[in-house]
């Protein structure tokens, strides 16, 4: 009964010692006006008001109301101040990790300005304080924390795979010379990748090889830390967050590389770009850029010769939420895509509007929440069907795995890609 | 009074807590997304809450000029200063489309299903405070023998203030910096076509 009080009060801390204005500003700000509502995928799809993203506001502010301001403490009813208890959590495990994809498109949308991703996040951490995350998403966490990468492959397995690999890229490109470099020192970059590559789509790093070398690029990957994802990011483990983050963090000034680049992963990229260095408390004294725009800047230097050609069918694009919406990388797959092939048709809605594939904020790895995230799929199956393009392309390997499953499911019949297989498809190798 | 004191005190407290510390290497211009957050991204055509909801969109742009109408005609009858004839009548027009616009949203409030599980005694008196203060103003511009009702009102109005949403005249300004300030430290805002485009 004691811990229990205790980490209810840890919990509670998160909203009673803000650090800065930005949590209090969000909880005091909501109207209620409801018209956030349409802008939800949850909502969109099953109509049910409990997933309207106001009302998973309501969740913090009123615990929030109850613990931290004067109405709530005594007059509870008048602002639905709510007391943290097992109902409470119940609902919040329910609609904070089981009904939102931290998309963000409610925030941009949201009539005031409230950043309900963050308000959202801040109740998973709450949870996750609390010992409250689901046990799937937690398992993933622990993987990556316990093995170094979150599907927990061995290290003598990564490196068959890339020995493998690098002989599927010496074929491909007829020159026996070609590598992919391991645990090399003193670098331009340092490369990573989705463990899902390595898993089930291998391809996709003899692609991105593929692309290096005919960039004549001075790049490696580490065997020690290759892992771009942290699913912690997701489960809002603080700490688990910085574990991660810091591993990559120490390799890359391991191996002094100059550049880190963050292979397509949409939440890896965000969690390690944007908040990693916040949850180390200290900058980066290297750059940090994603692939995308590693190629992006490999086209217009011309370090890269492409034929679209090569690429005959009409591709549309799905914009990671991550990446995108969150991460400002908006303009340089189009830019990309637009080099490398020859038909390319966007979705309606597309860029910051965009709707998430369903599988983010940590639902592919929530299996307890599965009928729910293939429901509120529809809404990207339509948009793909609509655009009537036979290749999806997408620069994150979590949303390759969505989409793929959305097109099992919705017999759409497309292919998904990342960007760098589209390219490496599209490369012609100087002699 | 004690509602400028509880307001200044809101005030303090967002600015002591301070910004956000953003470790991450900076990637656009804050400056230009704070202003952008306050200006074009309030436009209607920008955002699914507007274009998608255009007659509620509406009645709250109205709703809230009446409130700002309101609050400067407070200042203006305690001070007794005097409105030109003219002026006067365009007020009471605005304060009434405005008190009607703030009743239409009560009573939808009142009648969603979807609204009314949103929604917390605070939101239905809020509301009803703010829309009755409108429509005392209206009344106390053709007719000064309303004024002491107009002032019980408005002392309710104000006395309330602090306890609930109301509080959002002050946060709201503090959620569009905050909004600007995340998105312009990554580069999001303002929106732009340039860069890697063709």
């Amino acid at each position: 009964m004691m811990e229990l009080n205790d980490k209810k009060n840890t919990a509670l801390k998160i909203l009673a010692e803000p650090k800065d204005s930005k949590l209090v500003t969000h909880l005091n700000s909501c109207v209620h006006c409801g018209l956030c509502a349409e802008s939800c995928m949850y909502y969109l799809a099953t109509k049910d008001e409990r997933f309207i993203p106001a009302r998973k506001v309501e969740l913090i502010s009123s615990l929030y109301q109850r613990y931290c301001t004067v109405t709530g403490k005594y007059f509870p009813k008048l602002v639905n101040a709510r007391e943290l208890d097992e109902e409470m959590t119940g609902e919040m495990v329910d609609q904070l990790f089981g009904a939102c994809t931290l998309c963000g498109r409610c925030t941009k949308h949201c009539s005031i300005g409230v950043d309900i991703a963050y308000v959202v996040k801040t109740g998973r951490q709450m949870l996750s304080t609390m010992g409250m995350v689901p046990a799937t998403l937690q398992s993933t966490v622990n993987a990556a924390l316990t093995t170094g990468n979150n599907m927990a492959i061995p290290v003598e397995e990564f490196k068959d795979t890339i020995s493998w690999m690098e002989e599927e890229l010496r074929d491909e490109i007829n020159d026996p010379q070609a590598s992919i470099p391991l645990n090399v020192p003193d670098t331009n970059i340092l490369y990573t990748l989705n463990p899902r590559e390595a898993k089930f789509f291998p391809l996709s790093i003899s692609a991105m090889a593929k692309i290096f070398y005919a960039a004549k690029e001075s790049w490696t990957l580490s065997t020690n830390m290759y892992d771009v994802t942290n699913y912690a990011f997701f489960s809002a483990d603080m700490h688990g967050a910085a574990t991660i983050a810091g591993r990559l963090y120490d390799e890359t000034l391991k191996l002094n590389a100059k550049r880190c680049v963050l292979a397509e992963c949409g939440h890896g990229s965000r969690a390690f770009r944007w908040e990693g260095p916040n949850y180390l408390q200290k900058s980066y004294p290297f750059d940090v850029l994603t692939s995308v725009e590693l190629i992006a800047e490999y086209i217009s230097s011309s370090r890269i010769k492409l034929d679209k050609k090569l690429n005959n069918e009409l591709i549309t694009l799905h914009d990671p939420c991550n990446l995108v919406r969150n991460g400002g990388i908006i303009n340089q797959q189009r830019f990309i895509i637009k080099n490398t092939a020859r038909e390319f048709i966007e979705m309606t809605p597309h860029g910051t509007d965009n709707f998430c594939c369903g599988g983010g904020g940590g639902q592919l790895a929530m299996s307890e929440y599965n009928e729910r995230r293939m429901k509120i799929a529809e809404i990207k199956a339509d948009q793909i069907r609509k655009t009537g393009a036979s290749v999806v392309a997408t620069p994150c390997h979590n949303c390759v795995d969505q989409l793929m499953q959305i097109d099992n499911k919705f017999k759409l019949g497309v292919k998904v890609k990342t960007l760098a297989e589209i390219v490496a498809d599209a490369i012609v190798l100087e002699n | 009074m004690i509602c400028s004191v509880s307001l200044v005190y809101h005030l303090i407290r967002l600015i002591r807590l301070g910004s956000p510390k953003d470790f991450s290497k900076k990637r656009g211009n804050l400056k230009s997304a704070i202003s952008y957050s306050f200006i074009g991204a309030m436009n209607p055509l920008k955002k699914e809450s507007a274009y998608l909801h255009l007659p509620t969109y509406t009645a709250g742009i109205l709703y809230h000029i009446g409130t700002f109408v309101s609050i400067i005609a407070f200042f203006f009858f305690i001070f007794q200063f005097g409105f030109a004839n003219s002026l006067q009548w365009i007020l009471i027009c605005i304060l009434t489309a405005s008190s009607i616009s703030g009743l239409g949203i009560f009573l939808k409030r009142t009648t969603q299903k979807k609204l009314r599980s949103l929604s917390n005694p605070d939101d239905y008196i809020s509301n009803l405070l703010v829309t009755v203060f409108q429509f005392f103003t209206m009344i106390a511009l053709i007719s000064e023998a309303f004024a002491p009702y107009y002032f019980i009102c408005a002392g309710i109005l104000l006395l309330y203030l602090p306890l609930g949403k109301l509080k959002h005249s002050l946060y709201f300004f503090a959620a569009r910096y905050h909004l600007g300030f995340f998105y312009g430290w990554r580069g999001i805002w303002p929106e732009k076509n340039g860069g890697y485009i063709e």
